[in-house]
């Protein structure tokens, strides 16, 4: 296909040592995309600047938003939205699809093992400190046995396609992964933007996430309830995740709680309603660890509940996720996925692991600090991609800084090296015009006793400073719909 | 239903009622003195004091001289200013933002919508040009978030607090109106002979609280000042009247709570009782003294919120 001089992709760079998931190496469109292309190289560029406004109109109307503090007045943002869709071939999402849940459940026996018998440290396969030194190993979750065995119920895992054409997984989410309604609203947008698009794919549909979510939380209640009564707990409005609770809450029909509406009796959970207290069997939370209750830990928490984790621990109420999975998507434990897969599951892992050099030993460490140009350092336990330093980004100076920050806390740092993340025709308001931009792909993943389940789509993170490698929200990245062809 | 969301619902229905009388106020006033009959009542600084006192602003009677854009901006986008159209609905979009797992995708998209079209309004265009065009939108939208509480909602307790909520500030604003209008019917006698009881303030009023039309129709005669409070106040079947205002205050408490109408520390059993007192007035009665009842209905329904908060609030 030929570029039209007047149409938005008539200016599109191609960059041909980044791996463009659209154009081929000579340029040519991929069979997949071909249609996609003729269907938006039909608009003129006037026509797409106004869809687009019309987009982020949608976004505000629908309150799909966060706020923004300045010194006078608060301002409600959106989350940046791309029209142009991203589309996964059957194929690939079946491997994509395979190994998201195989991950899930060798990360799931991982933290049964860790918090009990310890196995996989005394066979020697994972060093103790790993895990002792981690700051979120929960001592107090030492052999407690959550319903149905289950600690990771939702995981989040981020993928990204490599420039071999190949998906790696750069890290797993298994504390509060968020991003799921975006997923939903970013089809909801597309699809009032731009329906026409839909009738020439046959894209699968994002809205059984709240169904499937449901049932899962439903089917780990605790013992003797007969018909379990499901919350949402958030922190509260101001949080910039706010829009997902309540839109799992109301999809899910449940009720979307705060800390201050619930108390803990005698060790069972209750919420005060209307007409009085009420009693909550499972709770979907979304407050992290540290805050669920302040008698537990951290005691300056107004987040939490006072007595919910002695609740927890007496099997009168289910947490998703449980208490303490924070340990087990620490960057560190990353680097061992392949062992665990293989320790706990007897299978190769179906997703490839970024190789990662661990600065807490010595020869790696040196390898580290002789060639930090050529590497991402990372810190192993933040999350939202705070922290992390790109080797051939940085000046001399700074990869000074960096040194002295690894040698004195190795345990903190691993390093990989730079991964190329593919790109993504992405649409950039300041130039009225396509241009390359990188992408991952975040997936969702529902683990129960007797269910697993991925959601068909996920969410395509863009990052959208030209050349910029890091795609969270918080360091200013957007997002695509994300189609998942049927077969 | 929590007890906390519960409270924001209340406050999500009364704030979205306050907007559409402070809209239409603006607007009915403002439009109507433009060829109204009579020196003062046609006289702008009188129409921009009945608006601030409509809002609760008190302006020293001769002293002071109300600036038009100055006040228009006030009470309609002025942020700093509590009882401003753009506060209005900002409290009631911020209450409905923590319930919106309970409300539908559809009346939460309404209110934002709303909100978005009220903060984005350029002020410049409201107070040069801009009062029509606004004030008619923002009492549109209202309706539409009327019909997307009444047409999309579940008619349970989450139903029976919002509309408890706008209909304890219906009858508010509409008393509040009255009070406004009554006074501005009195300021108005004597001007070219006008009289208090046929004062053309009286369809001002009934204009403000959209009945006009339908008062003309049940009395087949020019408004006077007995036949419009009568219709306002007690005429159960204006569905602007404090009368039905209180009905449906009535019907919508005792499904919140339909055992507890026999106990007398009971929000059912206080409505009840100050409907029931209502139901036996005469307009003549109230008319011998018109502040006193004004005052004591105002009253009545502060009661009413605060019962409702101790019972069902209170968390």
């Amino acid at each position: 296909m030929k570029h039209d001089d007047t149409t938005i992709f008539s200016s599109y760079e191609r960059n041909p040592s980044l791996y463009d998931e659209i154009f081929d190496e000579n340029g040519n469109v991929q069979k997949t995309y071909e249609t996609l292309f003729d269907l938006y190289g039909k608009h003129s560029i006037e026509d797409y600047v106004n869809l687009n406004s019309k987009a982020k109109a949608s976004f505000f109307n629908q309150g799909i938003t966060f706020q923004v503090y300045n010194e006078k007045k608060t301002q409600e943002k959106i989350f940046p939205f791309d029209l142009f869709p991203r589309i996964i071939h059957p194929e690939e999402w079946d491997i994509i699809e395979r190994g998201a849940i195989q991950r899930s459940k060798a990360l799931n026996l991982f933290l049964w093992d860790i918090y009990h018998e310890k196995k996989i440290i005394r066979q020697g396969i994972i060093p103790m400190e790993l895990i002792s030194s981690s700051a979120n190993y929960l001592h107090q979750m030492i052999d407690v046995d959550p319903p149905g065995g289950i600690y990771n119920h939702i995981s989040g895992t981020d993928i990204i396609k490599h420039n071999d054409g190949a998906y790696y997984v750069l890290e797993d989410n298994i504390r509060c992964p968020s991003g799921v309604s975006y997923v939903i609203s970013n089809r909801t947008a597309l699809k009032r933007a731009l329906f026409g698009v839909f009738n020439h794919y046959q894209a699968y549909s994002v809205t059984n996430y709240a169904e499937n979510l449901l049932d899962l939380l439903e089917s780990t209640k605790p013992k003797g309830v007969d018909i379990p009564n499901c919350v949402v707990i958030t922190p509260g409005m101001y949080n910039s995740a706010f829009f997902e609770h309540s839109y799992l809450a109301k999809t899910m029909g449940v009720e979307l709680v705060e800390g201050r509406d619930l108390f803990v009796e005698k060790d069972f959970v209750y919420m005060k309603t209307i007409h009085g207290p009420e009693k909550v069997d499972v709770i979907y939370r979304r407050i992290d660890d540290q805050f669920l209750d302040p008698l537990e830990f951290r005691a300056d928490s107004t987040l939490g509940v006072p007595g919910l984790f002695a609740a927890y621990k007496k099997g009168n109420v289910t947490l998703a996720n449980a208490p303490g999975t924070g340990v087990a998507d620490d960057k560190a434990v990353y680097t061992y996925m392949p062992e665990i897969i293989k320790y706990y599951l007897d299978e190769e892992p179906i997703l490839n692991n970024v190789l990662t050099y661990h600065c807490s030993r010595p020869d790696e460490l040196n390898y580290v600090l002789e060639n930090i140009d050529k590497l991402v350092i990372k810190p192993v336990d933040e999350a939202g991609g705070y922290g992390i330093s790109i080797g051939n980004r940085l000046t001399k100076k700074e990869i000074e800084v960096v040194k002295i920050q690894v040698k004195e806390n190795p345990r903190k740092y691993v390093a990989q090296p730079i991964m190329s993340l593919s790109v993504h025709p992405t649409y950039i308001e300041d130039s009225e015009s396509f241009e390359q931009r990188h992408v991952d792909l975040r997936t969702f993943t529902i683990l129960g006793k007797d269910k697993e389940f991925v959601l068909k789509g996920g969410l395509t993170r863009v990052a959208l400073q030209k050349g910029n490698l890091i795609v969270n929200s918080s360091q200013g990245g957007g997002s695509k719909d994300t189609w998942v062809l049927k077969k | 239903m929590l007890a906390r969301v519960a409270n924001n619902l209340f406050w999500m229905g009364r704030y979205i009622e306050r907007t559409e009388h402070i809209a239409r106020f603006m607007n009915v006033n403002y439009f109507s003195s433009l060829d109204a009959p009579h020196e003062l009542s046609h006289s702008r600084q009188f129409v921009l004091r009945s608006m601030m006192f409509m809002v609760g602003e008190h302006v020293n009677e001769d002293s002071e001289q109300l600036n038009e854009q100055n006040t228009l901006y006030k009470i309609g986008l002025d942020s700093e200013f509590p009882y401003s159209v753009i506060n209005s609905i900002r409290n009631a979009r911020e209450n409905a933002n923590s319930a919106r797992d309970l409300i539908s995708t559809e009346l939460y998209e309404s209110i934002n919508k709303f909100y978005h079209f009220v903060v984005n309004y350029p002020v410049d265009k409201f107070v040069k040009n801009g009062l029509y065009d606004f004030t008619v939108n923002v009492t549109e939208m209202t309706a539409i978030l009327r019909g997307k509480i009444r047409g999309t909602l579940l008619h349970d307790s989450v139903y029976a607090i919002i509309m408890m909520g706008i209909n304890i500030e219906r009858a508010t604003q509409i008393i509040r109106i009255i009070n406004t209008k009554y006074n501005d019917a009195l300021l108005a006698q004597g001007s070219y002979g006008d009289k208090f009881s046929n004062s053309f303030e009286w369809t001002t009023l009934l204009k403000c609280t959209e009945s006009y039309d339908m008062m003309r129709r049940f009395y087949k005669k020019t408004p006077t000042s007995i036949s419009t409070l009568e219709f306002l106040i007690l005429n159960p079947n204006c569905p602007r009247s404090i009368m039905n205002s209180l009905n449906q205050v009535h019907n919508h408490i005792r499904v919140l709570d339909p055992s507890k109408a026999y106990n007398k520390n009971s929000t059912a059993f206080l409505v009840g009782k100050v409907r029931a007192e209502f139901q036996y007035k005469y307009i003549e009665e109230i008319e011998e003294d018109i502040q006193s009842f004004i005052e004591n209905i105002l009253n009545n329904l502060t009661k009413i919120s605060q019962k409702m908060e101790k019972e069902f609030f209170n968390y």
